[in-house]
């Protein structure tokens, strides 16, 4: 294999290679994917919860709240102005504090008047509240009889949506583009009859695999670090991550290379990934759905991919923990190499077959 | 001569099917060999293995001293393939396409611009190859053939379906490649051509080789010379002739033709390449 000649088709393959549909929903689908679920579940475009303040007196819950980083407040001189944003979501909630609060609270009692804006986020008002209680705690010097009622409405589960979703879109982001790239490349350049022309010039088809594997490689794993990120989940583990991701994507390629290997039309590539993605995907399934037995997911090759990525990130876990899946996965992809290659050995041969 | 290809017993299956069967010729350098035969007849599965794209299933075929099996890269990197189906990069320009390729066979100074001025396409370098017209697409897959200034080069059908101008202009380039000292292996249906540029023919059919010549040994050989005449009778009336050129009784018959008849026009005829094909195989060359 000669580098330069890798080199040469790989920049032949990213400055003139297809811009298809498939290259634009390998970057499309992913980033979209992330974004609507993190703006419906998560905390994208969400500021911190904003709370406003109008003290009748002079508390010294004033100073606490605003030393505070996980709120934003907001002081208000009166009570329709507090109001007023209340309403129009300016602020999440707006308490106002009686003259003489601080007296109140240390003798035992106090009345606490609050507005809440209608379609403010519940994990902004759990902040709110949580940081009152604090404050209050801070000033009385011991624990009131202070109870903030939270009634959470629509699902209760304890596994947060934006937590299951997160394996579907990972897997989308690396697989997708991974595995469809170098497979729809290929099967291009079958039906273009281009392959024949660089099967007869020194490129060999090892060369040809390795250059389309490459860039497939490449856009998995930037697209896989993109949507962690926009799901705000690329905060720790970087280089275990990257090593996770990274192997996933060389997985992703491998799986669209036999595919275009083989598959001499598009329909049937796409007819393959609607029939695959039941392979592909069955882990992010299994995560979506907790009460399905746990131990499934080690039936698909993909869960060795998925698993470190959600314990490094939502389970916070270190690389120790995931050794084990990392070891089987590195297994996977020199399993499916050596396939590749034989592959390559056959396709060298019987290059009439590949046309 | 020194011999460019050699090629023993070659053979190649698809399934039960003997789609080259047991075949042998050599090529020396510098000729131009003609390849003929219907589709079908197993000449492009030879070229495949000609080329290394495909392993023969018995016997070898030796390029410039090189096994094709064992040394397909050497073999690759001296050789230029001029396929029948357009499989040019249309989205890239002509100049862009030809350097892609010249950078895979490691040609130093490649100029391009020189290359696609020898095949009429000065001017268009920087044009997208999707707007080429058909013939314009078939000089480019010529100069493309050309970038490594290959030793041997394989035609496949190189004028197929295009107008006389162009078919002239690329018969003008093989002839200059033959001159450069480049050995030509021409893959045609086209027997005109096929009389016009080869040293030498072979006639394809069912997998073997049933004849391989000149076109001049092979008309001496299988064809009928003949001489054809007009002669006016009654009149008006104008009746055709032929004399068998090679009967003992030719010159007695040509006397008599002369003497007693009233002769228009008097002509010798050959057979052409096309005849021969259908006496040696029983088969049409555009079956």
């Amino acid at each position: 294999m000669k580098l330069k000649r890798i080199r040469t088709l790989i920049k032949n393959e990213v400055f003139h290679g297809p811009k298809d549909m498939v290259l634009v929903m390998s970057v499309a689908m992913p980033v979209l994917l992330a974004l609507f679920f993190n703006l419906a579940f998560g905390n994208i475009f969400s500021d911190r919860a904003a709370l406003g303040l109008l003290d009748k007196g002079d508390s010294e819950m004033a100073t606490l709240l605003q030393s505070s980083s996980s709120i934003n407040l907001k002081i208000y001189n009166n009570e329709d102005d507090l109001k007023a944003a209340a309403a129009n979501g300016s602020i999440d909630m707006g308490i106002i504090l009686p003259a003489g609060f601080d007296n109140m609270i240390q003798t035992g009692s106090a009345d606490i008047q609050a507005y809440t804006w209608g379609e403010s986020m519940l994990k902004h008002r759990v902040i709110i509240g949580t940081i009152l209680n604090d404050a209050i705690h801070d000033i009385s010097g011991s624990t009131l009889p202070v109870n903030i009622e939270t009634i959470a409405l629509g699902d209760v589960s304890s596994v947060p949506w934006n937590d299951r979703l997160l394996p579907m879109i990972i897997l989308t982001a690396i697989f997708f583009g991974g595995m469809m790239l170098p497979a729809a490349s290929l099967i291009n350049e079958k039906n273009k009859h281009t392959l024949e022309a660089l099967s007869v010039s020194p490129a060999t088809i090892g060369e040809i695999f390795t250059a389309k594997g490459t860039i497939g490689a490449m856009l998995a794993l930037v697209m896989g670090v993109l949507t962690l990120a926009i799901s705000g989940q690329f905060h720790s583990s970087f280089l275990s991550l990257i090593l996770v991701m990274g192997l996933g994507a060389v997985m992703a390629a491998q799986l669209g290379l036999i595919a275009g290997a083989y598959i001499r039309d598009m329909n049937t590539l796409f007819a393959l990934w609607k029939f695959g993605g039941l392979l592909l995907f069955g882990p992010a399934v299994v995560y979506m759905f907790p009460q399905i037995p746990q131990w499934i997911g080690y039936i698909f090759p993909t869960f060795y991919v998925i698993k470190p990525v959600v314990d490094l990130t939502i389970n916070g876990l270190g690389f120790d923990s995931i050794i084990f899946e990392l070891v089987i996965l590195i297994a996977i992809v020199a399993a499916i190499m050596i396939i590749i290659n034989r592959i390559v050995v056959k396709l060298s041969s019987q290059a009439l077959r590949l046309n | 001569m020194e011999k460019s290809i050699i090629v023993e017993n070659l053979a190649f299956r698809y399934g039960n099917l003997l789609a080259v069967d047991h075949i042998s010729f050599d090529v020396k350098a510098g000729e131009i060999l003609g390849f003929l035969g219907p589709n079908g007849a197993g000449k492009t599965t030879t070229v495949k293995m000609l080329t290394g794209q495909l392993h023969p299933y018995a016997g070898k075929a030796v390029l410039l001293g090189y096994d094709v099996t064992k040394n397909p890269d050497k073999v690759q990197s001296r050789i230029g393939v001029c396929f029948e189906q357009t499989n040019l990069y249309e989205q890239m320009s002509a100049i862009e396409n030809l350097k892609l390729f010249a950078v895979l066979f490691g040609v130093d100074n490649f100029n391009g611009y020189a290359l696609l001025q020898r095949v009429g396409l000065a001017g268009r370098e920087k044009d997208k190859v999707s707007g080429y017209s058909k013939g314009m697409k078939q000089r480019l897959m010529i100069a493309r053939s050309l970038v490594n200034k290959p030793q041997i080069i394989f035609m496949d059908e190189p004028t197929s379906g295009l107008d006389p101008v162009s078919s002239e202009a690329i018969d003008n380039i093989i002839l200059e490649e033959r001159d450069r000292g480049a050995t030509i292996f021409l893959t045609t249906h086209d027997m005109w051509e096929a009389d016009k540029l080869c040293d030498r023919v072979a006639f394809m059919n069912q997998g073997k080789i049933e004849a391989l010549d000149s076109p001049r040994n092979l008309k001496q050989q299988y064809g009928k010379r003949s001489l054809i005449a007009e002669i006016s009778s009654n009149g008006d009336a104008i009746v055709k002739k032929e004399i068998d050129m090679d009967s003992p009784n030719t010159a007695a018959e040509v006397e008599k033709l002369l003497t007693n008849e009233k002769v228009i026009t008097l002509h010798s005829e050959e057979a052409t390449l096309e005849d021969i094909f259908i006496k040696v195989t029983g088969r049409r060359l555009t079956e």
